[in-house]
């Protein structure tokens, strides 16, 4: 059974123009010890979804229709007080910029302390002591930086210590939300093998919301291509990078100048992307689509299924589906 | 081919609608806001309504109109709402001058103050260096002298102050308070990008202070306009009080003091009670006018929603 | 290569250092040396990268090019006038030749200013024709910047456009005057891919139209091979290596530009094997300020030498120079050469 199971996820905020459709109808599966990535360009509701699957909308959002189960529960019965005993336990996130959410008149070694604590409060100063050595050991950090505060680590220091709190309770999944954005590109290759080799380690699922196509490629097994709200496209990566169907992804991949392969002519994608708010009834796509068909606005586009893995959510997907 | 050149007065027209509007939908959310609002509205009203009763009847003048008939501290009745004082002037009349004292004394001491530390503070957090100190130094000697102290050796010295004399040094003694606020934004404004790409655009400082710096600022600088009407009011009522206001003005501290110097206190609530309640009331409904445009003027609330 | 090709701008030798606040009372700061002796050469037409990591200094160096700051050494020429301590009316007349384009389109635009009074700015500063020439000029930039049709947007204010529109308007505002060098900070990087390509796009066209030169300044080398014609890799303060854009990057001989390549996540899941591994796996403790600045990190690196001499830039081949003693056997020294 997997791990995680969403069906039909459906989330909006409320806002002084009206309701937004933030996320509509998704649905995914991932099974323990994979990693599953989310893509997609600001707006389209990859955030929102990793908030969401903990249960930590803002005040004005709502979930507003679907199921996520996890580990068989589904998460959206529960309440509050059973929602804080599953966060960080078994799901642990780690947010944008996350690096500022180390409290700077703490020691690191406090926070993380703190963090164990308070979850698990059954164990002894010593055990717990033991448990963050351990930690940091994995994350790569020097473990004489451990009585450090915050602002004598650097930007990737930070990154690793945020990881080893999200790793501090051995959750069953963690929620990366674009979490090396802010480092250098040498750091967050390190952060990045890092990620690979603890989830080997662990067997932890992981879910990696990035707009960065490339880091999704290097540690995702499965990825999903999100637009306007809404899942256009998911498959094994293999799948998606080398054999992308739907007209955004395609659109996607080539708006990224890559740095080995010819040089091709960067394509942006014109026109922009719908309003949540009163979205188009047919494909979210349609009017930026090169292949659009009069169809493709008036009617709701439907999954066709490439392979068994790969599935796309469009009218018609040409040379690609033995239809 | 040319364009259709398009009239820059349009351009000045739509930018002060569209954003008046966004302001008011924001403003009118907040309860802070509408109770204000609706107070002093009711206040501008009476300040108004202050034109009124002269001209009905003489009598009703609130300095110098003594009702023939009465010539002592009475009660309210149907001639005179409110009572009449210890010469037998009409209070009402007295009530509705105050409150046009009130607003002139308040909103002209708080536009000057504001008009002074905002230019202050913008040159003072802009350029910085020796002219920041001078220009803080100074504004600290002042903040530290107490107002009310020099007002009245003022006062001994020169007999009694005429009313725009104390408007003046109302505005003189309030405004190192806003120079300070105004100071700090503008130095936060002053490594903002959009600022440096002036500067590599080649504007000269003072381009940069009125131009750029300027509008940003305007906005907080409304908002302590609000704050200082009500410190205004209360500093001129305290005056007024303490017998040091302009004796030809009727203002609520006066009512006040005559109140009190009369020994009526305890025995003419009637007099007594309605100034004392409008200081209060109008300085809190500035107060609330004031939290409630923090409301609208917080750049939070300007800046598009990210979802995700 | 330089023969027939004029050079609209050169850094030469500039030195920028900065000293941090002070801790205690009596205590001076710490001094941090943000570039190190640079020297970078721009053909006029030119797209030429500087490629870095943050705190590399690529971004003080296009600050010292628009004259936000000063550099502690070293000079700077705009088509072999020295600009270096301008002041006055010259320094307002350099600004109508060189401008920028800021990083962040959130915080470039004034949000009390409408697009048409950002656009029109520079050429108010500058008293450039009258009302009707200001606005021409405007509309005209506008619709070559795909900002069509102007009248839509003129009256907006930034905070109702998108991060890829406000960065169109920001670099209109950088056009306008129609500059000889424009320095261009980082002007994707706050910016989804779609609208970061419309963006490229638009810098190549200005430079086929207008023959602007640009120095384009990220930390993407892909983004780099892209657009650029030069790039120059610069490492805490130091240009390690310069070169045409496609041989740095398919043929790179320093280690730090190695380590970037292999570090770069690559589209295809490529095997966990990196190509070139220049990288130690824990920093060397050195003095600071001494030898090559990437000691600390290098494998290469002589223990001696490395740690006591710092490279100068060393031709390689045509236009191609690297700043390592071990870039290749018998590399000949010839200081201070740059490409």
């Amino acid at each position: 059974m997997a791990l995680l199971e969403v069906e039909n996820l459906t989330i909006g905020y409320q806002s002084q123009k009206g309701f937004l459709k933030a996320v509509e109808g998704v649905s995914f599966s991932l099974d323990k010890g994979r990693s599953f990535g989310f893509v997609g360009e600001s707006g389209c509701g990859k955030t929102t979804l990793g908030m969401a699957l903990m249960r930590l909308l803002p005040p004005n959002g709502r979930i507003e229709g679907g199921r996520i189960f996890f580990d068989g529960k589904d998460l959206l019965e529960k309440t509050d007080e059973e929602m804080r005993k599953v966060r960080w336990q078994e799901i642990a996130m780690i947010f944008q910029a996350a690096m500022n959410a180390l409290n700077p008149v703490h020691r690191v070694i406090d926070q993380i302390t703190e963090a164990i604590h308070t979850h698990t409060p059954s164990h002894n100063k010593d055990e717990v002591y033991e448990q963050v050595r351990a930690l940091f050991k994995f994350v790569g950090l020097p473990e004489d930086r451990m009585r450090d505060y915050p602002h004598q680590y650097s930007g990737g220091m930070k990154q690793r210590a945020i990881i080893a709190m999200a790793l501090a309770c051995r959750p069953k999944l963690i929620i990366a939300d674009e979490p090396t954005t802010a480092l250098d590109v040498i750091v967050q290759d390190q952060i990045l093998e890092e990620t690979k080799s603890l989830q080997r380690e662990f067997g932890i699922s992981i879910i990696y919301i990035s707009h960065d196509i490339s880091i999704v490629a290097d540690i995702c097994h499965d990825i999903g291509v999100m637009y306007a709200g809404q899942l256009v496209e998911y498959g094994a990566r293999e799948e998606v990078f080398d054999n992308p169907v739907h007209h955004y992804t395609e659109a996607l991949l080539s708006s990224y100048p890559t740095l080995t392969g010819e040089k091709s002519q960067l394509m942006p994608i014109p026109g922009e992307a719908p309003n949540l708010i009163n979205p188009p009834f047919g494909c979210r796509f349609s009017d930026r689509c090169t292949e659009a068909r009069v169809s493709c606005r008036s009617n709701p586009p439907v999954w066709l299924e490439i392979t068994p893995t790969h599935k796309v959510f469009c009218h018609q997907c040409g040379k690609h589906c033995g239809e | 081919m040319s364009e259709e050149s398009i009239d820059k007065k349009p351009l000045q027209k739509f930018r002060w609608i569209s954003r008046f509007h966004a302001g008011w939908a924001v403003f009118k959310q907040s309860l802070f806001g509408k109770i204000g609002l609706t107070l002093l509205t009711f206040f501008a009203l009476m300040a108004l309504c202050s034109f009124i009763p002269p001209l009905v009847n003489p009598m009703y003048q609130p300095m110098a109109g003594v009702d023939p008939e009465i010539s002592t501290v009475t009660g309210p009745s149907m001639r005179h709402w409110l009572g009449t004082d210890f010469m037998g002037r009409d209070l009402l009349s007295q009530l509705l001058a105050g409150a046009r004292i009130a607003f002139m004394v308040g909103v002209s001491a708080a536009f000057m103050s504001v008009f002074l530390g905002t230019t202050v503070g913008m040159i003072a957090g802009y350029m910085g260096k020796f002219v920041d100190t001078f220009l803080m130094r100074l504004a600290d000697i002042v903040m530290v002298m107490p107002a009310l102290v020099v007002l009245l050796m003022l006062a001994a010295l020169f007999g009694q102050l005429n009313i725009w004399f104390i408007v003046f040094f109302i505005a003189l003694f309030r405004w190192p308070g806003v120079s300070r606020v105004i100071r700090a934004q503008t130095l936060s404004l002053k490594h903002r990008p959009f600022i440096e790409a002036a500067r590599v655009a080649g504007a000269s400082h003072l381009r940069i202070i009125f131009r750029h710096i300027m509008p940003n600022v305007l906005p907080l600088s409304f908002l302590y306009m609000t704050f200082q009407v009500t410190s205004a009011i209360i500093i001129e009522a305290a005056l007024a009080f303490l017998g040091f206001g302009d004796p030809r003005t009727v203002s609520w501290g006066m009512m006040l003091q005559w109140v009190w110097k009369t020994g009526n206190m305890f025995k003419a609530p009637y007099w007594l009670l309605p100034p004392g309640i409008c200081i209060s009331l109008i300085t809190l409904s500035f107060y609330m006018l004031g939290r409630a445009m923090d409301e609208v003027l917080d750049p939070r609330l300007r800046k598009e929603w990210k979802t995700g | 290569m330089d023969h027939g090709e004029e050079t609209i701008l050169e850094l030469d030798r500039i030195v920028k250092k900065y000293r941090t606040k002070a801790f205690l009372f009596g205590a001076r700061g710490q001094e941090v040396i943000a570039l190190n002796e640079i020297s970078i050469k721009v053909t006029r037409g030119e797209i030429f990268g500087l490629v870095g990591e943050s705190g590399s200094g690529k971004t003080t160096a296009g600050r010292l090019i628009v004259r936000l700051e000063q550099p502690g050494e070293g000079k700077i020429y705009l088509d072999d006038h020295d600009i270096t301590s301008l002041k006055g009316k010259a320094s307002k007349a350099y600004s109508r030749r060189v401008q920028m384009i800021f990083q962040d389109p959130y915080q470039s635009l004034n949000p009390q200013l409408s697009i048409f009074d950002t656009i029109s700015e520079p050429l108010i500063i500058h008293k450039i024709g009258n009302t009707k020439a200001k606005e021409d000029a405007v509309w005209q930039t506008m619709k070559s910047i795909g900002l069509s049709p102007p009248h839509d947007f003129a009256h907006r204010y930034p905070h109702q456009l998108s991060g890829g529109q406000r960065q169109r308007v920001a670099i209109a505002r950088a056009m306008v005057l129609n500059p000889e060098f424009v320095v261009a900070d980082e002007p994707t990087s706050m910016l989804d891919a779609s609208m970061s390509a419309q963006i490229f796009n638009i810098l190549l066209e200005m430079r086929k139209k207008l023959n602007v030169s640009f120095l384009f300044i990220t930390h993407s080398l892909a983004a780099a091979r892209y657009l650029c014609d030069r790039i120059a890799v610069i490492y805490r303060g130091n240009v390690v290596e310069v070169g045409p854009g496609d041989e740095v990057i398919e043929n790179p001989k320093h280690p730090y530009t190695q380590a970037l390549i292999d570090a770069l996540p690559k589209f295809r899941y490529s095997g966990d094997k990196k190509r070139y591994q220049t990288l130690i796996r824990a920093e060397r403790r050195v003095p600071e300020h001494a030898g090559c600045p990437f000691f600390s990190r290098c494998k290469r690196a002589d223990p001696i030498k490395c740690s006591r001499e710092k490279p100068p830039l060393m031709r390689l081949g045509d236009s191609h120079s690297v700043a390592c003693f071990y870039a290749e056997p018998g590399i000949k020294t010839s200081s201070g050469d740059n490409a």
